[in-house]
């Protein structure tokens, strides 16, 4: 997506009408320009006055429940935005790590497929305050390959809070005995991210801890899972 | 619907009425203080309990909504950054977000512009505009969303009231998608000219 495109998309980013990963590109975007920045925030002013049409009295249990519970609810302290750690990946050095190595070449950018998007939202009401935190990163880094076969794997990784969102969407469907299963690599240490649900070509999988991984890759597995991937990966996506 | 005081909450600087304006009652928030999270209450939550009604339509899920927002106003409070907006703009962005985050979550699915489609046959996009009140602030925003076109118009109510994503406009509205972007853009600029609004 170009410059253009993506400044043209303001209007719809202050009334929340972009999908998740169109809101992350354009946040990275916003992060960049700071003529941007001021037209967004303008704009989400002018939306915010919006509610003021919808005026109506909530129901007056609300405010009870509200202060009950506020009462027991720990507050945040103000952000504090930790320096960026920049790191080399070291060479490939087997099959595995020039995998590791392509998908760093592989480049950068996406605009969601629709399945893959409402697989994030629904996910998102689960999981909110962790994946929201994720998405609304402004720094978060989205990449996205195709995998061998069809389809494709993004990520979008947020380095301050070590956490990401993987999605797969227009892969192949296995048949119901085997299921994609997703893979950490760092170094030569592979180790299970997570297990996409058996017979299907799409998934979503939240990444609690990206710690040291250096890319996730994607296998095909048994239905089960495995402990170390059996065959050969079908894509890999830095997270860092 | 009575309303008991001066409906405050205006962005500052738009010549609002007196009283605690939001901005302070949220950084006295951010500092542990309930008494303030109470008057801030009393400012926004008609608002924000509103505007999630109008996009999820179900008051009892409104109100778990409007919960959580302003349970996430009272943790986060310390997060609100003066310089990048309002405390009302900061806490109805809030609220549109999880309103919208519901609304998509529970209409995933292939179907979903067709059921959408169907929900705004039965309640025209102008809704919001008929159900204004006497308000100060929805005459103003009335009057406001009055001079767009109707395209713009159509296009912003739609995505804010209706929770839709600028595809689901665009096909709802039977218009491409450069068109629905560059309507939302240039009709809340205009928006933003009229109602007089201006970023912190």
């Amino acid at each position: 997506m170009t410059q253009v495109d993506i400044h043209a998309l303001a209007g719809a980013y202050a009334l929340d009408a972009l999908d998740d990963l169109e809101r992350v590109s354009f946040q990275r975007h916003v992060a960049l320009c700071d003529a941007c920045a001021q037209e967004v925030a303008e704009l989400r002013e002018t939306t915010a006055r919006l509610a003021d049409a919808s005026w109506e009295a909530p129901p007056s249990t609300l405010k009870r429940d509200v202060m009950a519970e506020i009462g027991r609810t720990r507050q945040v302290g103000p952000a504090v935005r930790p320096a960026r750690a920049e790191r080399e990946g070291p060479a490939a050095r087997n099959r595995w790590r020039r995998w590791t190595a392509g998908a760093v070449a592989a480049g950068i950018l996406a605009i969601g497929a629709a399945t893959a998007t409402y697989a994030v939202q629904e996910q998102r009401v689960r999981q909110s305050e962790q994946v929201a935190a994720v998405l609304d990163d402004p720094d978060a880094v989205i990449r996205r390959v195709p995998v061998r076969g069809g389809g494709e794997m993004s990520t979008i990784v947020s380095p301050s809070k070590d956490a990401g969102i993987v999605l797969l969407s227009g892969l192949t469907n296995p048949d119901a005995s085997h299921a994609y299963q997703l893979w950490y690599l760092e170094g030569d240490e592979k180790t299970s991210a997570g297990l996409m649900a058996a017979g299907s070509g799409g998934g979503f999988q939240f990444l609690e801890r990206v710690g040291n991984a250096e890319a996730v890759a994607v296998t095909l597995e048994p239905a089960a899972g495995s402990e170390q991937p059996t065959t050969d990966p079908l894509a890999a996506v830095p997270v860092r | 619907m009575a309303e008991t005081g001066p409906l405050r909450g205006v962005p500052s600087g738009s010549g609002g009425p007196s009283g605690p304006e939001p901005d302070a009652l949220l950084h006295a928030v951010a500092r542990g203080d309930e008494r303030a999270f109470s008057a801030l209450y009393d400012i926004v939550a008609p608002r924000v309990y509103g505007l999630i009604r109008r996009v999820l339509r179900d008051p009892a899920q409104a109100e778990e909504v409007a919960q959580e927002v302003l349970v996430e106003v009272w943790r986060t409070a310390a997060r609100f950054d003066p310089q990048r907006g309002s405390a009302t703009s900061w806490i109805f962005t809030i609220a549109h977000r999880r309103a919208v985050d519901r609304v998509r979550a529970e209409q995933a699915g292939a179907d979903r512009v067709r059921r959408i489609a169907a929900a705004s046959a039965e309640t025209p996009f102008d809704e919001v505009v008929d159900q204004a009140t006497a308000h100060l602030e929805q005459q103003q925003v009335r009057h406001c969303l009055k001079t767009l076109t109707d395209l713009q118009r159509e296009a912003i109510t739609l995505a804010y009231y209706g929770g839709h994503t600028y595809r689901e406009v665009a096909e709802l509205l039977g218009t491409g998608l450069p068109t629905v972007k560059t309507r939302m853009r240039d009709g809340l600029i205009r928006l933003r000219d009229c109602l007089g609004v201006s970023a912190a």
